[in-house]
C-alpha cells in the first residue's frame, strides 16, 4: 500500500493545465463545427423534403453507430492515405469530434423544431411574413430554448470525449497527465487531479445550461 | 490517387476480427447485466436513503457522470492498484470502469423514470395498506421500468462504443485487434476502414431499434 502525496506532483500543475488549455482549445473549435453543421443537417432534414430527410438521415445513423475512437482514428491514420495531405493530430481531432457532433446535434435541432405548435408557421406567414422571417422571429428563439438541456449535455459530452484525442498525440489533458505519470509514477494523485480538473471544466456547463433553461422555461409555449 | 487497395488483409485476418467484436460483445452484455440492477440500486438509495447515503451517491454518480471514461478507465487500472499495492487485469479493470459508469448513467435514468410515475399512486398504494415496499415493488417500480426502456436502450448503444476505449489498456476487443493488426500490416486504411464498417454493421440496427423503442413509448398509452 503507498502512501498518498499530492504535494509530489504540484510542481507540474502548469503541465497539466496547459493540457486543460488544448482540450478547452479543441472542445470550442468541435462545437463550433458541430453547431454549424448539425443546424444545418437538422434544418435540411425538417424542411427540406422527403429525399434529402432519407439521405442525411442515414448519414447521421452511421456517425452515430460508430465509436468516436474508431472515427477519430480513421481520420487521422486513413484519411490522409486517401487524400494524399498530412494532417495534424489536432484537425482530426476537431473534424471526427466535429462531424460525429454534428449528427447528434442535427437530432437534438430536428427535436426542438419538431416540438413546436405546428399552427404558429401557418398564422405568422397569415400575418404576412414570408418564410424566413417566419423561422428567425417566431420559430427559431422557442427552438433554442428547447434544445438547451440537450445541446448542454452534447457539449458535456465533447469535453469528456476530447480525452480521445490522446490516442493520436494530440497534447491536451490526458496527454499531459500520462506523461506527467512517466516522470513521476503517482497514477492515483495524478488521474484524480485531473478528474478534478474535468469537473471544474464540465460541471459549471451543467449548472450554467440549468440556470438558463429554469429563467427562460416560462417563455415555452406548447 | 494512386494508392492499392489491398483487401487480402482483411481476409488473411478475419479470426482476429471476430475474435475482436465477440470480445466487445461480452464486455458489452457483462456490463449492462451488472449496472442495470447496479443503477437500480443507485437510484433507490438516492431517492429513498438517508442523508448521508445519498450525498455519497450523488456524489459518485456526477463523478462519473461528468469525467471522461478514458479518465476514469486510467483511474481504476493504474491509480487503484498504486493505491491499494494489488495487481489488477485489464480485462477485469475494463468491466470494473465501464460497470461503475454506466451504473451511474442508469442510476440517472432509473431515477428520473421513477419521479415520473408520481408519489401519488405511492401514496394511494400505502393508503391502502401496503408497505413502502411493497407499493414500490407492486405499483411504482413496473410503471418506471416501462418507461425507461428507450433511454436504457440509448445507453446500452453509448456504452458499446465506450467499450472501444479499452483498447487503451490492451484488453482484446475489436478497437485493440485492429490497431494491433495494423502495426504489424501497415495497411491502415482498409483494416481501419473495416472495423468503422464491423461497428457500423453490429452498432446500426441496435440504433434503430432504440429508435423504434422511443417511437412506440410515444405513441402508446403509458
Amino acid at each position: 500500500m503507498n502512501h498518498l502525496n499530492f504535494g509530489s506532483i504540484l510542481e507540474y500543475l502548469p503541465y497539466l493545465l496547459q493540457g486543460a488549455v488544448v482540450t478547452v482549445q479543441l472542445s470550442v473549435a468541435a462545437m463550433v463545427v458541430a453547431s454549424i453543421v448539425g443546424t444545418a443537417i437538422g434544418m435540411g432534414r425538417s424542411y427540406g423534403g422527403r429525399g434529402l430527410n432519407a439521405v442525411l438521415g442515414l448519414a447521421v445513423d452511421c456517425l452515430r453507430s460508430i465509436p468516436q475512437l474508431a472515427l477519430m482514428v480513421w481520420v487521422f491514420y486513413a484519411l490522409p492515405v486517401l487524400a494524399g495531405a498530412q494532417i495534424s493530430p489536432f484537425t482530426a481531432g476537431v473534424i471526427s469530434l466535429g462531424i460525429q457532433y454534428a449528427a447528434f446535434m442535427s437530432e437534438v435541432v430536428r427535436a426542438g423544431l419538431g416540438s413546436l405548435a405546428s399552427g404558429q408557421q401557418a398564422a405568422a406567414m397569415a400575418l404576412g411574413m414570408n418564410r424566413w422571417q417566419v423561422l428567425r422571429r417566431v420559430l427559431v428563439p422557442q427552438a433554442v430554448i428547447r434544445m438547451l438541456p440537450a445541446a448542454g449535455s452534447l457539449l458535456v459530452s465533447l469535453v469528456k470525449d476530447t480525452s480521445l484525442v490522446f490516442g493520436i498525440g494530440v497534447l491536451e489533458l490526458m496527454h499531459q497527465a500520462a506523461t506527467v505519470n512517466g516522470l513521476v509514477p503517482r497514477p492515483f494523485e495524478i488521474f484524480t487531479v485531473v478528474g478534478a480538473i474535468y469537473l471544474v471544466m464540465t460541471y459549471p456547463i451543467t449548472v450554467t445550461i440549468n440556470l438558463i433553461y429554469r429563467r427562460r422555461a416560462a417563455s415555452i409555449v406548447s | 490517387m494512386g494508392y492499392t487497395w489491398d483487401w487480402s488483409v482483411i481476409a488473411e485476418n478475419a479470426d482476429i476480427f471476430v475474435l475482436g467484436i465477440f470480445t466487445t460483445i461480452v464486455l458489452a452484455v457483462i456490463t449492462m447485466a451488472l449496472s442495470l440492477p447496479g443503477g437500480l440500486a443507485l437510484a433507490l438509495f438516492r431517492l429513498r436513503g438517508p442523508a448521508a447515503v445519498r450525498w455519497l451517491t450523488t456524489g459518485y454518480v456526477e463523478f462519473f457522470r461528468l469525467t471522461p471514461f478514458l479518465m476514469q478507465l486510467f483511474w481504476i487500472y493504474f491509480g487503484l492498484p498504486y493505491l491499494l499495492g494489488i495487481s489488477l487485469d485489464p480485462f477485469i479493470a475494463a468491466v470494473l470502469t465501464l460497470t461503475l459508469n454506466v451504473s451511474a448513467f442508469n442510476s440517472e435514468i432509473f431515477r428520473s423514470g421513477i419521479v415520473s410515475v408520481g408519489s401519488d399512486q405511492e401514496q394511494a398504494a400505502i393508503a391502502l395498506g401496503m408497505s413502502t415496499r411493497q407499493a414500490l415493488r407492486r405499483v411504482v417500480l413496473p410503471q418506471a421500468v416501462r418507461r425507461v426502456i428507450p433511454p436504457l436502450g440509448n445507453q446500452w448503444v453509448a456504452m458499446f462504443q465506450s467499450t472501444s476505449l479499452v483498447a487503451f489498456i490492451s484488453v482484446g476487443e475489436l478497437m485493440y485487434q485492429s490497431l494491433v493488426l495494423r502495426a504489424g500490416t501497415y495497411r491502415s486504411l482498409e483494416i481501419l476502414t473495416a472495423t468503422a464498417l464491423i461497428y457500423l454493421i453490429v452498432s446500426y440496427p441496435q440504433a434503430k431499434v432504440v429508435d423504434h423503442l422511443y417511437a412506440r413509448m410515444k405513441t402508446s398509452a403509458i
